[in-house]
């Protein structure tokens, strides 16, 4: 795969050798398959999103080339722009608290006690929830008449206006929901990478008298990142495409960019080309993310250097 | 990209003329939405099933897409008209989801594909001038005439009408209603329902002081389509519109009387009469709270007051009446309900079975069993002259909400319009914008939409 998918440059010698070769000839045929159904299942209609956001038209019509506009209108479109706000909050928000409540059960799980194996798989159950059956069961928890935790905070004084109808309010419960949901996913990728530290290294510290928070961050931050940035990579693509978090607990009262996506393209007729733009730059804006994690922050992709 | 594949779409490039660049968004939709290998078995599929119509003998199959039916009389009477046309015409029901908004979807997604394999749509009340404006439904002005058309309720049929022309047969219809305690009224010493939304309030408000009970008022507030449907009612009794006459490209939602109507719906919250939750309320929510004995008035559809007896709540304590009005003006109730609508991409020996079949299922006695069994409301006037369905079923007694029902607007933008309106209703329910700035906003976003449509 690898290495069709990349030739180098070096002439016609180089595909003499490549081709001569029966044996790499035969991997060449065995790997085209597989290739040309990436060309069109991941290539294609990307490159053919791409192509249409650049056209007006509606659902059944493509319209002529327009350029960027469809980009303009989309950007000045308030609904794509509370889309883009609160994904951002939503992101950093959950993300953050995923992370350090995730290191801290990672670290608690990685201690060995007594029944630990039954505690790592309990903490795991609220991630095996459907997103979309999970949102449902909490939403009725915050409605008014019947919801237990609208009921405790409303008797608490916590909150003055019902939790639904309220778009910060609706934030926090869609955060605390997906705090809840994916802090375990979190735990565990950390407690795998936790798990690859080897043990001497603490005990080397301990000798040289390093306390806890000194072996914490001189060797266990350290030595964690390449776990840390792949979690995080993970989570906060994730959240930022979130869609049916929002769509069910917010009762469709809460915009996220792929909520405006599904709205432009599916439910409405006329903003068909903003909606496809949407999901184009939904799609350019995860490649940075990912791009920047890889170049930036250093992350390993592979296992082979 | 852009080279044809089959039969149903070739008919298509005669009819819009404008088949390149149609056919490269539809390879775009089946690429993206189903990856290209389940599209590519889609189409070929689409492509085998849209041959062979009624050439060689053989019966018309017609294939009518209908959601769900609890009652089973749907079925029963598909039975009974295949048996009667035995060898002719055969109609088999395709069962759609019973989401409006996703039926919708799927049914937009197959025009889209220009698929064949749907003849007979029974579809929602606001879909026809979306459906007629893609050229996906017949005209049926010519056969269904306006003598056909006196026989039903006015209200369904100016839904069916865009252009002039109609689009669909009315099959059972839905109108929004006031439900009352009268076990409640009664105790505080009222005889009749309100007539006016200050009486309800004023009612609301005593009963609830005296005898204890929750919540005055609840109806549907949430950001959807319901929400939609109860705004309008507000804005329709104060003397509003969105549409000027539903249906025109007039917007007229910023003028007084609508938002006026807003004001009523607004006052309901900051008055206590309803919760504040309203906003979030759809239909589930407010049948636990009146059925659960928690309200004194809801306002709801017809189907909640077979409901009763499942909430323990005896059903002759459950009055109907039409929706309240402020000052002089008539009353008004949504219209809700369920129409047919004849493929335009179906041969014409299945658009000509198709309405035989539609012509069936609205006859007297066939309208009447489908009232009498599934309880839905017939379209038919003279059903609600018939003594044993008024005796047998209470919601059709409630005879002046039935015949006082208004469209939404009728346009080919319908969806773009509801998206706005239940974001600018729902805010102004909330008390976010006020409803004088959320007519005025919605005066200019409808504006824009009708002006882009026409663009389009």
């Amino acid at each position: 795969m690898t290495t069709a998918a990349k030739p180098q440059r070096r002439g016609v010698g180089w595909l003499k050798e490549e081709f001569g070769n029966p044996e790499r000839r035969t991997a060449y045929i065995m790997v085209l398959p597989v290739f040309v159904i990436v060309l069109a299942v991941a290539f294609y209609p990307v490159a053919d999103a791409i192509w249409l956001s650049l056209h007006g038209g509606t659902p059944t019509i493509t319209g002529s080339f327009v350029g960027v506009q469809n980009y303009v209108n989309m950007f000045e479109n308030p609904d794509f722009q509370s889309g883009l706000v609160n994904t951002i909050i939503f992101t950093v928000a959950s993300v953050t608290i995923e992370l350090v409540v995730g290191m801290a059960i990672a670290l608690a799980i990685n201690r060995s006690f007594r029944g630990r194996g039954l505690v790592r798989a309990a903490v795991l159950i609220p991630w095996a929830f459907p997103t979309v059956i999970s949102a449902t069961m909490w939403r009725l928890m915050f409605q008014d008449q019947v919801g237990v935790i609208s009921y405790v905070a409303h008797a608490l004084g916590l909150v003055s206006h019902p939790i639904l109808s309220d778009q910060t309010l609706l934030m926090i419960a869609c955060v605390i929901v997906d705090a809840w949901k994916t802090t375990p996913f979190m735990a565990l990728l950390l407690l795998a990478g936790l798990q690859t530290i080897p043990g001497d290294v603490y005990e080397a510290a301990r000798v040289d008298g390093a306390n806890a928070i000194q072996r914490f961050i001189r060797i266990t931050l350290p030595l964690l990142k390449p776990t840390m940035l792949v979690a995080l990579l993970f989570r906060i693509l994730d959240a930022y495409r979130v869609f049916d978090l929002f769509w069910v607990l917010g009762g469709q009262q809460l915009e996220s960019l792929s909520t405006f996506v599904y709205q432009s393209v599916r439910v409405s007729q006329l903003q068909f080309p903003e909606g496809n733009a949407a999901a184009v730059f939904i799609f350019i804006s995860a490649l940075l993310i990912a791009l920047f994690f890889i170049k930036v922050l250093g992350m390993q992709t592979s296992t082979e250097e | 990209m852009g080279k044809e594949r089959g039969k149903g779409a070739s008919l298509m490039e005669k009819k819009d003329g404008d088949a390149g660049r149609k056919l490269s968004r539809r390879d775009f939709l089946r690429v993206g939405g189903g990856g290209l290998a389940g599209a590519a078995l889609l189409g070929a599929a689409g492509c085998g099933g849209s041959g062979g119509s009624g050439s060689g003998g053989g019966p018309v199959n017609i294939t009518v897409a209908f959601g769900r039916e609890t009652s089973g009389t749907l079925a029963q009477l598909i039975k009974e008209f295949n048996k009667k046309n035995g060898g002719k015409i055969k109609v088999t029901w395709r069962h759609m989801p019973s989401d409006t908004g996703q039926y919708f979807n799927q049914i937009q997604t197959e025009f889209q594909a220009q698929k064949t394999n749907i003849d007979l749509i029974g579809g929602d009340v606001i879909w026809p001038a979306q459906l007629a404006a893609n050229g996906w439904i017949l005209d049926l002005s010519d056969r269904f005439t306006e003598s056909e058309q006196k026989k039903f309720l006015p209200g369904p049929i100016q839904s069916m009408t865009w252009q002039g022309k109609i689009w669909g047969v009315p099959w059972f219809t839905d109108a929004g209603m006031l439900y009352y305690r009268k076990d409640l009224l009664a105790k505080s010493g009222y005889k009749n329902p309100p007539k006016t939304w200050d009486e309800l309030k004023s009612m609301a408000e005593k009963i609830t002081k005296e005898q204890g009970i929750q919540n005055g008022f609840v109806f549907q507030g949430d950001k959807y389509e319901g929400g939609v449907c109860d705004a309008m009612e507000y804005i329709w009794t104060n003397g509003g519109n969105v549409l000027k006459n539903y249906n025109t490209n007039t917007v007229v939602i910023g003028q007084p009387p609508a938002i006026q109507g807003l004001a009523t719906e607004r006052s309901m919250v900051t008055s206590g009469v309803a919760p504040q939750a309203v906003a979030t309320y759809q239909e589930p929510q407010c049948e636990p709270i009146f059925l659960g004995g928690k309200a004194v008035f809801c306002r709801n559809w017809p189907y909640m007051y077979s409901l009763a007896k499942q909430y323990k709540m005896d059903p002759k304590n459950v009055g109907l009446a039409p929706i309240p009005v402020s000052g002089n003006n008539e009353t008004a109730s949504c219209l809700g309900g369920w129409n047919f609508y004849i493929s335009n991409l179906s041969d014409k020996s299945k658009q000509d079975a198709a309405y035989k079949f539609i012509q069936f299922m609205v006859s007297p006695e066939n309208e009447k069993r489908f009232t009498l069994k599934g309880g839905y409301l017939p379209t038919l006037r003279s059903l609600y002259e018939d003594k044993e369905l008024l005796s047998k079923v209470p919601t059709l007694q409630n005879s002046t909400a039935i015949s006082h029902t208004h469209p939404r607007p009728v346009s080919p933008y319908y969806s773009d319009m509801s998206l706005k309106m239940q974001e600018q209703f729902n805010d102004s329910l909330k008390g976010t914008v006020s409803p004088k700035q959320a007519a005025r906003t919605l005066q200019g976003q409808l504006t824009q939409i009708i002006k882009q449509g026409k663009n389009a």
